[in-house]
């Protein structure tokens, strides 16, 4: 046979047959467009969760220390081509207003920050006037915080004195995107341009300056991309010391979280669309050529070799798989499209919707891909179609030898393997996924075939009264009822659905709990002892709630089990390249203060890091009871009545080394004294409560030097008052402002939430589309048994029984085996993978076994109604 | 298309065999329920070249089974199978297509026309595997010999039973094969379009030199054939030669 027969043979194969070549592609569309609809969806959600998180580091990723930062940087960004880099300095300096007759005035202790070119490189200032930030500040220029103007008595146009330099007033700032810190700023913020640094003569010795580079990588870099480089800068950096790298998705805890767990589902969505779509297409082309055995039969016994066969139906899928990808890429396009416009506010905001020629060749390859693939067992079923059927239709099949069993195997294997590489993007994931889809279906293939060998164990007499019941129960053990791959199709949709929606609930609501819900939207430093009440009393006149203080005891640290500090700090050093700081935990000892911790500021990297925790002032403060974000996982809290009692902070402990029965030594304006760790805890940052690493048992501290650390929820536009009423009676007090970060953080998460909510609905209502189909087309072949039954004297009605049982019965197997496995899977997902608690609710279980029976039986009988419909004599002649 | 390479060993020469078709000791067994059925045993059958030889019996002899042996649709489950002197029980599926592509032709009860191919096609189709790509005279012309030379655009469910088994027919001659077998050509049809039809297949048999087997439970379509074979429960109840057409076409 040559090319050009071979050719007309696939054309003339799909003659005849318009109808069902029809359904058979648009079955495959659907399948298609769902995989191409999830992933685009997933593409625009992950597109808008990331551009929000960069927002919050105003960059892809950021490199910081506490001294200037090496030249040979420059080189290392410059080896991702298109990466663009600008610098921001910032140090903690007072300002001071300049009178008229050219002394200075009142001064005031602020944040400066001096920022480069460019940025920031992602979100936007909110100035007045509104201009981009470049164009306010000029050589000697200065934006300030409006507070600063009201304290110093300034306005737009004034002077203002920074070191030795002198700048204007050109406008006021109220937000900045990657100002996450601002509850532990030291004072208003003030931007002046990288270049007017040197004029302040502010970075001699002995200042505290912080070096950052913030860099932006080219447009449509992946997250990998950017791990990688700060992989390369990490190590690169390593030697030179105290430099920290991150990226926009490590920039804060709660939102490295939600990213991290949206990440892992829209893999897993990727995942299950893939899985359901294959399902899909599997049980098409198994229905497809289901009604093509004759005419293999023919073609073989007029000898078509088994290979020449196989190769006309893989072209012919091959061309239909293309059609109907196509089909399914517009239509998945058009779902991208039309969902965000119909559901409107249920989406994030802004989803934006792309239309990127390699999304669509992606989406058109994987279709053919994963119909090529899922086919090939159907497909390969047509090498086993016996010639000998031309004669007696009940011909044993041809049995596969071992060789091409394994090669099938193989071929499968590696072939979903490689899929859901490509799907989730991870080789572990893929394994994972292929492992779990295995045992998937060898455990609803087992269930099949245990149930089909105990109805056939059944004698007949008992099977019971009803002749629809006993027909039903005969249909589903007959040779070749397809019985096991209807089972495994239906249980494996099973899993997809019901996984996914246990997932998409489970996850959600973690991610909604997680939220600072009750949170500080203020926090209120320095407070005096002797100032408490009458904070607390212009607090609760203006409706401030949730009002929290505690003592905070300033304290230097001396010893560790009586060795001193200093000795201590230089042995690390000594031992280069120190440790580097565990970056998986939330709230591990790396974060700092920009990350929204309260209550305790940390900085530096890498060994740096260990130095600073030993060296710094340290707050201390005393409780009987600790919060209720805390959590000790060592020790028993204030248990021995004979010792001074301190409880660690995990990862601070494990930064200064210290352990269970250390003994701290302290020095608190020069009185020592000494603490012994009886208790390590750890502390949900996330929660933005007031915490600290060292907490110390009542009766110790009280005598000590302190002030008190507030925290209040304050009235939504009524900080302002607050703020100016607390400044006119006690100046000493500053107020730092959460509500702005809260409130970014929040929208971030809810956004990721309702992503997932709505994404995981989508996945759910294609699956039991694709579903339906799937067991549609496999029942489309029973219209020769439908006229049979009504020849012999069998009522429409009867027909019908004898088909609802056999489908809610196969229904019945497959949600329940399809249940427990989707329960497994979810379960797995959620606690290995995203770490959120499991709870089991019967409800979706029942659900899908419910929804499985009734999606059986309603696809069952409506593939068979057209066969009802027709007199028996027109389904018999059309066989 | 690469086709004698898939020989295992080469065919023997045509002039030093006797026989198109011969079987020794031929039996086939199937599972059915627990204990296989036995359905052919140790049958040992020769038939020359060119001979029209009927094979009979009533239903459940084991007609079918013997016709699908002998022409390699199925396989034995112990003794041996000669088809044109060459050993066909062990051979693959591939080589068993290729066996039938180039000597077997067939005809079935239910005349197994590919439903979307025209009648024309369907005549075609055969020599298109064999790689002749000039086919359409002959299909055109063993139209025109079955009487159907407008038909030939017609799909095979726009065609009578008598049309579409004298489609059957033309398709099983029109790559010339040396053996043809039949599975009750003329089951599904009247009894004067049947008679048509077995005029057809002995005028062609005749004409072509073909060796012919046809599976009949009819004794008077056995009647024309110079050789009947009974089968009975699976064993050669009876084989009998004469020509006895006169006497059967009277009947």
């Amino acid at each position: 046979m040559n090319f050009a027969a071979f050719l007309r043979n696939i054309r003339r194969e799909t003659r005849g047959a318009r109808g069902r070549l029809i359904f058979f592609t648009a079955c495959l569309a659907i399948g298609v467009a769902g995989v191409v609809a999830v992933a685009g969806l997933s593409a625009s959600l992950d597109q808008t969760i990331r551009g929000e998180a960069k927002q919050l580091l105003a960059a892809d990723l950021a490199i910081e220390g506490r001294k200037p930062l090496p030249p040979q940087l420059d080189s290392l960004i410059a080896s991702v081509a298109g990466a663009r880099r600008t610098d921001v300095r910032e140090m903690v300096t007072v300002v001071a207003a300049k009178s008229n007759d050219g002394s200075a005035g009142r001064s005031q202790l602020v944040e400066l920050k001096a920022v480069g070119e460019g940025y920031p490189f992602y979100g936007t200032l909110t100035t007045e006037p509104q201009r981009p930030l470049g164009t306010l500040l000029g050589a000697q220029n200065a934006v300030v915080a409006p507070e600063l103007l009201t304290r110093l008595g300034l306005r737009v146009g004034s002077e203002l004195k920074i070191g030795t330099g002198t700048f204007t007033i050109s406008g006021t700032v109220s937000k900045e995107p990657d100002r996450l810190g601002g509850a532990f700023s030291l004072g208003p913020r003030v931007f002046i341009a990288l270049g007017a640094v040197p004029g302040t003569g502010l970075e001699g010795k002995g200042s505290r300056v912080s070096y950052r580079a913030l860099v932006r990588l080219p447009d449509g870099s992946t997250r990998a991309q950017a791990t990688a480089l700060v992989d390369r800068l990490d190590t690169a950096l390593e030697p030179l010391g105290r430099f920290r790298v991150e990226s926009y998705t490590e920039a804060q805890p709660t939102l490295r979280n939600g990213l991290h767990r949206a990440e892992r589902f829209l893999a897993l969505v990727a995942l299950l669309s893939l899985l359901i779509g294959g399902v899909g297409v599997a049980q098409t082309v198994r229905a497809w050529l289901a009604g093509r055995m004759d005419a293999i039969a023919i073609l073989k016994c007029l000898g078509m070799r088994p290979r020449e066969v196989l190769r006309l139906y893989v072209a012919q899928t091959v061309v239909l798989a293309g059609i109907g990808s196509a089909l399914g890429c517009i239509l998945g396009t058009a779902v991208q499209w039309a969902v965000p416009a119909l559901l409107g506010s249920l989406l994030p905001a802004g989803l934006p919707r792309t239309l990127e020629p390699v999304a669509l060749l992606r989406g058109l390859l994987l279709g053919i891909g994963v119909a090529l693939l899922f086919s090939l067992p159907p497909l390969l079923g047509a090498l086993r179609v016996p010639p000998a059927r031309v004669l007696r239709r009940d011909a044993e099949p041809i049995p596969f030898s071992r060789a091409v069993q394994i090669l099938l195997g193989s071929v499968l294997l590696g072939g979903v393997y490689t899929l859901a590489v490509v799907q989730s993007q991870s080789w572990s994931l893929g394994a994972g996924f292929t492992g779990a889809l295995v045992g998937a279906t060898a455990a609803l293939a087992l269930s099949a075939w245990l149930v089909r060998k105990a109805i056939g164990r059944l004698p007949r007499g008992r099977r019971g009264r009803g002749i629809g019941w006993r027909h039903g129960l005969a249909a589903l053990t007959r040779p070749g009822a397809g019985t096991t791959s209807a089972i495994v199709a239906l249980g494996l949709g099973v899993v997809v659905v019901l996984a996914m929606r246990l997932v998409e609930s489970q996850l959600a609501g973690q991610l909604e709990h997680d939220l600072p819900a009750d949170a500080p939207s203020a926090f209120l430093i320095d407070i005096q002892p002797d100032e408490w009440p009458g904070v607390q009393e212009v607090l609760n006149r203006n409706g401030a709630t949730h009002i929290d203080a505690v003592p905070v005891v300033m304290a230097r640290l001396t010893a560790i089990d009586g060795k001193p500090v200093e000795e201590i700090a230089e042995a690390q050093t000594a031992e280069a390249p120190a440790k580097k700081p565990a970056n998986g935990s939330a709230g591990s000892s790396s974060e700092n203060t920009r990350r929204g911790q309260r209550g305790e500021r940390r900085e530096g990297g890498g060994g740096g890091n260990r130095r600073w925790a030993l060296t710094r002032e340290q707050r201390l403060t005393y409780m009987a009871t600790l919060p209720a974000d805390n959590r000790i996982v060592e020790g028993k809290l204030w248990s021995d009545p004979a010792k001074s009692e301190v409880s660690l902070e995990q990862d601070f402990a494990r930064d200064i080394g210290a352990h269970l029965g250390s003994r701290l030594d302290f020095d608190v304006q020069g009185v020592p004294f000494e603490l012994e760790v009886t208790t390590i805890r750890t502390v949900k940052w996330e929660s933005f409560g007031i915490n600290f690493f060292l907490v110390v048992e009542p009766g110790v501290l009280e005598q000590a030097p302190q002030q008190r650390l507030a925290a209040a929820r304050l009235p939504q536009g009524g900080e302002q008052v607050i703020q100016d009423q607390l400044a006119a009676r006690f100046p000493n007090v500053t107020m730092l402002q959460t509500r702005d970060i809260l409130d970014r953080i929040r929208t971030v998460m809810l956004r990721i939430s309702s992503g997932i909510r709505f994404l995981g609905g989508f996945t759910i209502l294609a699956g039991i589309a694709i579903l339906a189909g799937a067991v549609g087309a496999s029942s489309a072949r029973r219209g020769r048994e439908v006229a049979l039954l009504k020849t012999i004297g069998m009522t429409r009605r009867g027909v019908m029984q004898v088909f609802a049982t056999e489908y809610a019965l196969l229904g019945l197997v497959a949600g329940v085996i399809g249940a427990a496995a989707g329960g497994v899977l979810a379960w797995a997902v959620l606690t290995q993978q995203m770490q959120v608690p499991w709870h089991f609710e019967p409800a979706p279980f029942v659900a899908a076994v419910v929804g499985a029976v009734g999606l059986a039986v309603l696809a069952g009988l409506a593939a068979s109604a057209g066969a009802l419909r027709r007199r028996p004599i027109e389904a018999l002649r059309a066989e | 298309m690469i086709q004698e390479s898939m020989r295992t060993n080469p065919p023997p020469d045509p002039a030093a065999v006797e026989f198109a078709l011969e079987t020794r000791a031929l039996t086939k067994r199937m599972p059915s329920g627990g204990k296989p059925l036995t359905i052919l045993d140790q049958v040992t059958l020769s038939i020359p070249r060119g001979e029209f030889v009927a094979i009979l019996g009533p239903s459940g002899s084991g007609k079918s089974t013997l016709l699908a042996l002998l022409a390699g649709l199925d396989r034995p489950t112990s003794g041996e199978v000669r088809l044109d002197g060459e050993a066909i029980q062990d051979l693959s599926e591939d080589e068993l297509a290729l066996l039938r592509r180039r000597k077997v032709g067939f005809v079935f009860q239910s005349f197994q026309l590919l439903s979307n191919l025209t009648a024309q096609e369907n005549i075609l189709l055969p020599m298109e595997l064999l790689g002749v790509s000039d086919g359409e005279a002959r299909a055109d012309e063993l139209l025109a010999l079955v009487g159907l030379s407008e038909r030939g655009h017609h799909y095979p469910s726009q065609l009578s039973g008598g049309e579409q088994q004298r489609v059957a027919l033309a398709r099983a001659f029109a790559p010339r094969p040396a053996i043809l077998f039949a599975d009750e050509p003329t089951g599904n049809l009247d009894s004067a379009t049947g008679e048509r039809v077995l005029q057809l297949l002995t005028d062609l048999h005749r004409r072509d030199g073909t060796t012919l087997v046809l599976v009949t439970h009819d004794p008077a379509v056995a009647a024309l054939a110079e050789r009947r074979v009974h089968l009975r429960d699976g064993h050669i109840a009876r084989d009998e030669r004469g020509d006895s057409t006169l006497t059967a076409s009277k009947q």
